[in-house]
């Protein structure tokens, strides 16, 4: 199964690389926003992946479960402020 | 802190210490000792975010309205890869001003999140008594429309007399 | 259990690259958050689920659920966040008439 698990984590990195060309393209901030949402989304799927092909998958959930989190916070603190200075 | 949510703190440690045993997957005393305390301080602090404590969620219908709800984000989950793949990319989005009869904010904040959450449809303002949402086309928007998921979350929620 | 868990892995990986296309295809960020919801319910659902089924019933199969779990309450937070952002600094959603 392994071989699978690599397949999943190409497709996953080739999504990240597209959401990319969002967040670096943009036309507004709040896109760009949303790009990073997405990319942070796909990350915490490749950690509980990777730590499936490791065999440590009760480490990588404590990693993506803090990525999450972490996500959560570093994105409302980015659109409070974006929303507070009012510009698109 | 008034009594009724007094009377939840129980439960939410509870909850929480569980949540620490699956993720710490460490059985040694000290180590479940330090679960319980964390678990039990979560909670106490937290007390004071609860909204709306006279309203009490049924946690059965809860189980029933969560596979309904999944069933539906895969049926328009289905329908917007339609849109997306179709060659000439027939989306017609629209803003839908909706009144909701919900009158407790748990509730509202449950219909915002399962309408987010619903691929074509999206949450913009959620006001205690007026959502705004942001539809791809007039399919992705019969649920919010019909009042079908209004009725559906208002049935989660019972009204406890206020005890103590 | 492997074979069911590839294939649910398969169908998330199919949801993942049209949410993709659809964040480079449609036209703004309104319509975009949509792509990105596609990829936070449905995709992410049948990814984990099938690393889930392939693990059976054990616990490291419940806490992949908890990350499930924790996706599905965060991520509707975010884009709503977003959306809102966007539409009180005065961004006009697309509309099928004047694009």
């Amino acid at each position: 199964m392994t071989g699978f698990h690599l397949f999943v984590l190409d497709i996953l990195a080739v999504m990240i690389i597209i959401y990319l060309y969002r967040v670096v393209r943009g036309p507004t901030v709040y896109d760009r926003v949303l790009g990073l949402n997405g990319i942070s989304t796909k990350a915490i799927i490749l950690l509980v992946v990777i730590g499936t092909v490791y065999g440590r998958v009760d480490m990588f959930v404590d990693i993506s479960t803090g990525y999450a989190l972490l996500n959560l916070v570093g994105a409302l603190a980015i659109i409070k402020y974006l929303e507070q200075r009012g510009t698109a | 802190m008034s009594a009724l949510l007094a009377a939840t703190l129980p439960h939410r440690t509870l909850a929480l210490f569980v949540l620490w045993l699956l993720l710490s997957e460490s059985y040694n005393l000290l180590h479940m000792a330090v679960g319980l305390a964390a678990a039990f301080a979560v909670a106490l602090l937290n007390t004071d975010r609860l909204t709306s404590a006279a309203y009490r969620i049924h946690w059965l219908r809860l189980a029933a309205y969560l596979p309904w709800l999944l069933w539906r984000i895969f049926l328009s989950g289905v329908h917007l890869s339609f849109l997306i793949l179709h060659p000439r990319m027939p989306i017609d989005p629209i803003m839908i001003r909706h009144r909701t009869q919900l009158s407790n904010k748990n509730a509202v904040v449950l219909l915002g999140n399962s309408v987010t959450l619903t691929p074509g449809t999206l949450t913009v303002e959620a006001n205690p008594d007026e959502v705004l949402v942001h539809a791809m086309d007039e399919y992705s928007a019969q649920d919010v429309k019909t009042l079908r998921l209004d009725r559906k979350i208002a049935n989660l929620f019972k009204r406890t007399e206020a005890r103590g | 259990m492997g074979l069911i868990g590839a294939g649910l892995m398969l169908v998330g990986l199919f949801f993942l690259v049209v949410a993709a296309i659809g964040m480079v295809r449609l036209p703004d960020v309104f319509s975009r958050s949509h792509a990105v919801a596609l990829t936070d319910s449905l995709g992410a659902l049948f990814l984990l689920a099938g690393l889930a089924v392939e693990h059976g019933f054990s616990p490291n199969a419940l806490r992949i659920l908890v990350v499930l779990a924790l996706l599905y309450i965060l991520n509707p937070v975010i884009s709503h966040a977003t959306v809102r952002a966007a539409l009180r600094s005065g961004m006009k959603p697309w509309r099928r008439e004047n694009g």
